[in-house]
């Protein structure tokens, strides 16, 4: 039942995407990776990212390379390290060019974007091609290009652009029969769009729910009954009901996150205790920028899921005294908050310092005795602007003051250059 | 019209610069027209010297410029980064080097060739 014409004051979705984002990247600067089965790792040596061709192989994400390693040869499997300079530039110029053509954008994520767009059907599908056309010149990243009245049909609808390469990377469901749209999401899974994970897709299923069109014609009403609101507006949303808008700003940030995984396990507590200060004071430094206090701090370190023989992951949540920024507070925070739960001796691959409950600073009184005396000094924008300026291990509060980079940062072997932003690593262009 | 000076102002003599102050030259402004489409590449090797392009030098290539007959580009061959000279001829698309030294490259159709920017600065060292 996609709404026909143009109902809803023009108002369309886009959802635009890059192709393999990460091996695309690569493939800008390498041409020699067209065509070649190609796998982007994580620092931790897990697949993050795999090309089409990597996909046919039946390589799955989340892989560790040890695994492919033996086969690796016999398929021309190539792997490349993530490049996160490269990436990260690369998805800024995208994201610029797509700004051109809305001021109406919601970065979703580093190869991800919604624009709302304005225009009979057929000119939407001219702008979609534009848009594809303009990344893939300027950047070299191709992109597919889903239009749809609502967010969760974006999505459908750039879906069915990327499985049917006739569509030339843009599909406006809009131009589609209404029965040529129903007979596709007769055939992709209730888990083949957004939101619908592994284990609520299992309970619709039971319900007989098994496709994106089960989906749409289910009861609402027993759908928010049986799960909650976000599922009853995906079945909205999949008639055509906008029940989501765009999140245009980013103003309201709820929570601030650090977590790697490391490149060598840790494997004493000691050294455990130096990640998740440096962390904490990363994250300290983040909320100064911000101009923001955090209420509450989780802090996580877990083993690999491969590591069947030894395996840990406490989280602990830790309410602080005083909504605060102060790195000092943090630090003390998230060094005491795994005691007794860290094993010493287990290898650990990964830390979490994630910080909830924020609001501006100084938007809730506090009083005097509270503020630490780092705060009034502002610790927090001082190590924020020694960093910017010196680089990123310049400075760091006790654990975290460290001469050296230490064993866990990520490697940068095996990594491609950074094109884009060091001088040194160019792109080498041939004169012979 | 208010300007914003930089500078202090001493009590007595003003600057007779003062009132001349713009911001300074930025090369970003005059070399780069679009940010999102605009690379810097390494030279190697010599076989554009003709075009006043020599080993080691950067060039600031477009890629969202159209190239033409005589346009420097970096084009894909062999699955490399390659610089040429496009010439569009009677007998076909020609890759030119700009060194006698170096041969030049005769490609069937314009199709056939992927042409990965087009040079518009090379900075050169003296």
């Amino acid at each position: 039942m996609t709404q026909k014409g143009l109902g809803h004051d023009h108002r369309r979705f886009a959802l635009v995407d890059a192709n393999s984002f990460y091996v695309s990247c690569e493939r800008v600067f390498d041409p020699a990776l067209e065509g070649v089965p190609t796998v982007v790792l994580s620092n931790n040596g897990c697949v993050v990212a795999r090309s089409n061709e990597a996909k046919a192989l039946g390589i799955e994400m989340g892989e560790p390379w040890f695994k492919l390693a033996a086969r690796a040869k016999g398929w021309g499997l190539i792997q490349r390290l993530s490049n996160y300079e490269l990436y990260g530039d690369l998805s800024a110029r995208f994201m610029t060019i797509l700004g051109r053509y809305s001021p109406a954008l919601e970065v979703s994520s580093v190869d991800e974007s919604f624009l709302l767009l304005k225009g009979a059907p057929e000119e939407l599908v001219v702008t979609g091609r534009n848009i594809r056309s303009t990344v893939a010149r300027n950047t070299g990243l191709p992109v597919c290009v889903g239009i749809g009245p609502t967010k969760t049909l974006a999505k459908f609808a750039n879906r069915v652009a990327k499985q049917n390469p006739w569509m030339g990377g843009v599909c406006n469901l809009d131009t589609m029969p209404a029965a040529h749209v129903e007979t596709i999401m007769s055939r992709v899974p209730v888990t083949g769009i957004w939101v619908i994970a592994g284990r609520l897709g299992k309970r619709l299923n039971v319900m007989g729910i098994h496709t994106i069109k089960d989906l749409r014609d289910a009861d609402p009403v027993l759908i928010r009954k049986r799960f909650n609101v976000v599922v009853q507006r995906k079945v909205l949303e999949l008639r055509g009901v906008p029940c989501i808008e765009l999140e245009t700003t980013r103003a309201d940030k709820k929570q601030t996150i650090f977590s790697r995984s490391f490149s060598t396990p840790v494997i004493t507590i000691k050294d455990m205790h130096e990640v998740l200060s440096l962390y904490a004071q990363s994250a300290a430094v983040r909320l100064a920028r911000d101009k923001q206090v955090a209420k509450v701090m989780t802090v996580f370190a877990g083993t690999s899921h491969f590591n069947e023989r030894a395996s840990s992951f406490p989280s602990v949540t830790v309410k602080l005294s005083t909504p605060t920024a102060d790195p000092v507070i943090l630090t003390k925070a998230a060094v005491n908050a795994l005691d007794g739960e860290l094993i010493e001796g287990v290898p650990y691959a990964r830390a979490r310092v994630m910080l909830t409950g924020l609001s501006p600073a100084g938007a809730e009184p506090t009083f005097d005795e509270f503020v630490t005396v780092h705060e009034r000094r502002e610790i927090g924008s001082l190590m924020g602007k020694v960093k910017d300026k010196y680089g990123s291990t310049s400075i760091g509060l006790g654990a975290a003051g460290m001469l050296k980079p230490p064993d866990w940062t990520m490697s940068r072997k095996h990594q491609s250059p950074r094109y884009t932003t060091g001088w040194d690593e160019l792109p080498v262009v041939k004169a012979s | 019209m208010i300007l914003v000076s930089p500078m202090s102002i001493p009590a007595g003599f003003p600057s007779p610069s003062q009132d001349y102050y713009e911001k300074g030259i930025d090369l970003n402004k005059h070399l780069i027209a679009d940010t999102t489409s605009t690379f810097i590449v390494r030279v190697s090797r010599d076989s554009m010297t003709g075009a006043g392009i020599s080993d080691g030098d950067e060039l600031i290539v477009d890629r969202s410029l159209t190239p033409e007959d005589g346009s420097v580009v970096v084009a894909v061959l062999d699955g490399e980064l390659s610089i040429k000279r496009l010439r569009i001829t009677a007998r076909g698309v020609v890759l030119a080097a700009e060194n006698p030294a170096f041969p030049d490259i005769v490609v069937a159709e314009l199709s056939d060739l992927s042409i990965w920017g087009v040079v518009t600065r090379c900075l050169h060292y003296v």
